[in-house]
C-alpha cells in the first residue's frame, strides 16, 4: 500500500516513540490501519507528503476537522440541556463517537501539516448554541437537529470520497478509509435520530405551521 | 545521410516542442504542466533513445511554494549524443535558466543593488548577453524573491538536519525559546552579506504586486520553523503562534538593518528579549485562563449555595 509505504520511513525515523506506540495500540480499536499514524511525529512528514495533491487534501482535512469540531460542540450543547434527561445516555454515546472522529482528524491534520480553519472560535460558539437551542425544544428537537446535521455531513463526506476516487484511489486509500468510516458513523447517527421520532417532530412542526396559515 | 538528417530534424523538433512545453509550464498553472507532461510522456515513447540526465534533475525550483514533481520530472534536459557527436549540449527549461541567472546575479548585488544591472552582470558571467536581464521584471523583484526562497530552503534543510541529529540521539532537543531564537538567527544571518542593500529589498517586497509572493514565502518559512519546533496545535493556537513569530521575525529584521554593533550582538539580544516576552505572554494567558475557570466554578458554587439558602430551589 503506497500510503503505508510512505508512512514507514516516517515511522522508522521516529525513534524513541515506542511508548507512544504502545499507548496508541490501546487506542487502535476501530482505526487499525492508522495505528502507526497515531504516533507520527513531525520528523520526515515529507515522506508522507510527496506525490499527493496537497491543495485537495488540505481542503478536505481542514473542512472535515471543522465539521467534526462543530458536531462535537453541537452534542455538547445538547448534553448541556438534555444531559440529565432520558435521552442523555444516547446523546452521550453519539458524542463519544464524534470525539473519536475529531481525534482522528487531529492526527491527520498533524500528519499532513494542514492548517486549521480560521473560523474555529465561531464554530465553537455557533455549534453549542445550535445544540442547546434545538434541545430546548425537547428531545425531538434535539433528534431533528441531529438528523439534519448528519444528513448534510454524510452528503459532504460522499462528495469528498468521490473527489479522492477521481484523483487516485490507490494513493489516497488510507484517507478514504477514514472518511468512509466517519461517513458510516454519521449515517448511523442519522438513523438513530430518525428512530427517536425526529421525523414526527418535523412533521408535526410542519402541520402546526400549516394550521396557523 | 538522409537518416542522419531525419534524426537531427526529429531531435530539433523534440527540443522545440520541449521548449514550448517548458514555457507553457512556467506561465500557466500546474494542471497545464500535468497535461503537457502527459503529452510529453507520449512523445517520449517515440524517442526511446534519450538517456535521462540526472544532473539537471537536481535543480529544484524552490520558488514555487509547493513542489510539482510531475513538472520537475520531465523538465530536465537529457544530453544528446547525436550521430555527428556535436549536439551534446544540455537543454534546460526556461525556469532552470532563470534560476541560474538569478543565482549568478546575487554576487553582484552588494555592488549594483537589487536591480536589473545585477541581473545583467550575472547573465554575463554565464556567457549570456546582458539582454537576458530583459526576461525579468525591471525592478529586480524576481531577484529578491529568488534570494528569499533560496534562504528559506536553506533554513528548511538546516532544521531538517538538526532534527535528524536529535532523533539519532546525537544532539539534545532544544527548549522552544532556544529553538526559535536559533532558527530566526540562522535565517537572518543569511541576509548579512547583502545587509547594505537589504532595506531596498524590503521596500521592493512591499510593493503591491509583490505582496502575495512575499507574504507566501514569509508564512511558509514561519510555518516551517514552528513545524520543526514541534508545534502540533490544531486549534486557534496555530494562528496565534505563527502571528507572534512573524512579529518577532519582522521586528528583528528591522532592528538588524539599523544595527551597527560587532556581529550584530544588539540584534540577537533584542531577539532573545522578544522571544522571552512571547513565552511570558503565553504562560500569562494560560494563567488567566485557569484563573477564569476557577473563578467561574466559585461563582457557580456561590449561586447554588444561595439558591439553597433562600429556598429558591424548592418546588412549591
Amino acid at each position: 500500500m503506497a500510503a503505508a509505504g510512505a508512512l514507514a520511513p516516517a515511522l522508522r525515523c521516529s525513534l524513541g516513540r515506542h511508548r507512544a506506540l504502545s499507548r496508541a495500540a490501546g487506542r487502535r480499536g476501530r482505526w487499525p490501519f492508522l495505528a502507526e499514524g497515531a504516533s507520527l511525529r513531525p520528523c520526515s512528514t515529507r515522506a508522507a507528503l510527496d506525490g499527493i495533491n496537497k491543495a485537495v487534501v488540505d481542503r478536505i482535512i481542514r473542512v472535515d476537522h471543522a465539521g467534526e469540531y462543530g458536531a462535537n460542540r453541537i452534542y455538547a450543547g445538547q448534553m448541556a440541556v438534555l444531559g440529565r434527561s432520558a435521552a442523555g445516555p444516547l446523546i452521550q454515546q453519539m458524542w463519544n463517537q464524534e470525539k473519536d472522529h475529531l481525534r482522528k482528524f487531529n492526527e491527520l491534520m498533524i500528519a499532513y501539516r494542514v492548517r486549521p480553519t480560521v473560523l474555529l472560535p465561531f464554530w465553537n460558539v455557533a455549534g453549542f448554541i445550535l445544540g442547546a437551542g434545538s434541545s430546548l425544544l425537547g428531545k425531538k428537537g434535539a433528534m431533528a437537529c441531529t438528523v439534519a446535521v448528519e444528513e448534510s455531513i454524510s452528503d459532504h463526506y460522499n462528495n469528498q470520497i468521490r473527489t479522492l476516487m477521481e484523483e487516485d484511489p490507490e494513493k489516497y486509500k488510507e484517507l478514504m478509509q477514514i472518511i468512509k468510516q466517519c461517513r458510516d458513523d454519521e449515517l448511523e447517527h442519522h438513523d438513530i435520530g430518525l428512530e427517536h421520532d425526529a421525523e414526527r417532530f418535523v412533521f408535526s412542526c410542519f402541520c402546526s405551521l400549516c394550521a396557523q396559515k | 545521410m538522409a537518416a542522419a538528417a531525419a534524426g537531427s530534424l526529429r531531435r530539433a523538433g523534440w527540443r522545440l516542442w520541449r521548449g514550448r512545453a517548458g514555457l507553457r509550464c512556467q506561465l500557466y498553472a500546474p494542471q497545464q504542466g500535468f497535461r503537457a507532461s502527459a503529452a510529453l510522456r507520449r512523445a517520449s515513447e517515440e524517442q526511446r533513445k534519450e538517456p535521462p540526465s540526472p544532473s539537471s534533475q537536481q535543480q529544484f525550483d524552490p520558488q514555487q511554494a509547493d513542489p510539482r514533481p510531475e513538472q520537475e520530472a520531465w523538465s530536465p534536459g537529457p544530453s544528446y549524443t547525436g550521430q555527428d557527436g556535436q549536439e551534446s549540449q544540455d537543454y534546460e527549461s526556461e525556469e532552470q535558466l532563470q534560476h541560474r541567472i538569478l543565482t549568478a546575479a546575487l554576487e553582484f548585488v552588494p555592488e549594483h543593488g537589487w536591480t536589473a544591472e545585477a541581473i545583467a552582470e550575472g547573465a554575463k558571467t554565464l556567457g549570456l548577453s546582458a539582454a537576458a536581464a530583459g526576461m525579468f521584471h525591471s525592478d529586480g523583484s524576481e531577484l529578491i524573491l529568488h534570494f528569499v526562497s533560496q534562504c528559506n530552503s536553506k533554513l528548511s534543510d538546516l532544521l531538517e538536519e538538526e532534527q535528524k541529529l536529535v532523533q539519532l540521539g546525537e544532539a539534545e532537543k532544544k527548549p522552544t525559546n532556544q529553538f526559535l531564537r536559533d532558527a530566526v538567527e540562522a535565517r537572518l544571518r543569511m541576509v548579512i552579506p547583502y545587509i547594505e542593500k537589504w532595506p531596498q529589498a524590503v521596500s521592493i517586497l512591499l510593493l503591491p504586486h509583490n505582496i502575495p509572493s512575499s507574504l507566501n514565502l514569509l508564512t511558509s518559512m514561519i510555518d516551517d520553523i514552528w513545524h520543526y519546533a514541534g508545534d502540533q496545535s490544531t486549534d486557534f493556537n496555530w494562528y496565534t503562534r505563527r502571528a507572534v513569530l512573524t512579529g518577532i521575525y519582522n521586528t528583528t529584521e528591522l532592528v538588524m538593518m539599523q544595527d551597527t554593533s560587532p556581529d550584530f550582538e544588539d540584534t540577537w539580544r533584542f531577539l532573545e528579549n522578544r522571544v522571552a516576552d512571547a513565552m511570558n505572554m503565553s504562560s500569562a494567558a494560560q494563567q488567566v485562563q485557569s484563573t477564569g475557570k476557577a473563578l467561574a466554578q466559585g461563582l457557580m458554587g456561590a449561586a447554588v449555595t444561595i439558591t439553597n439558602l433562600t429556598g429558591l430551589n424548592q418546588r412549591r
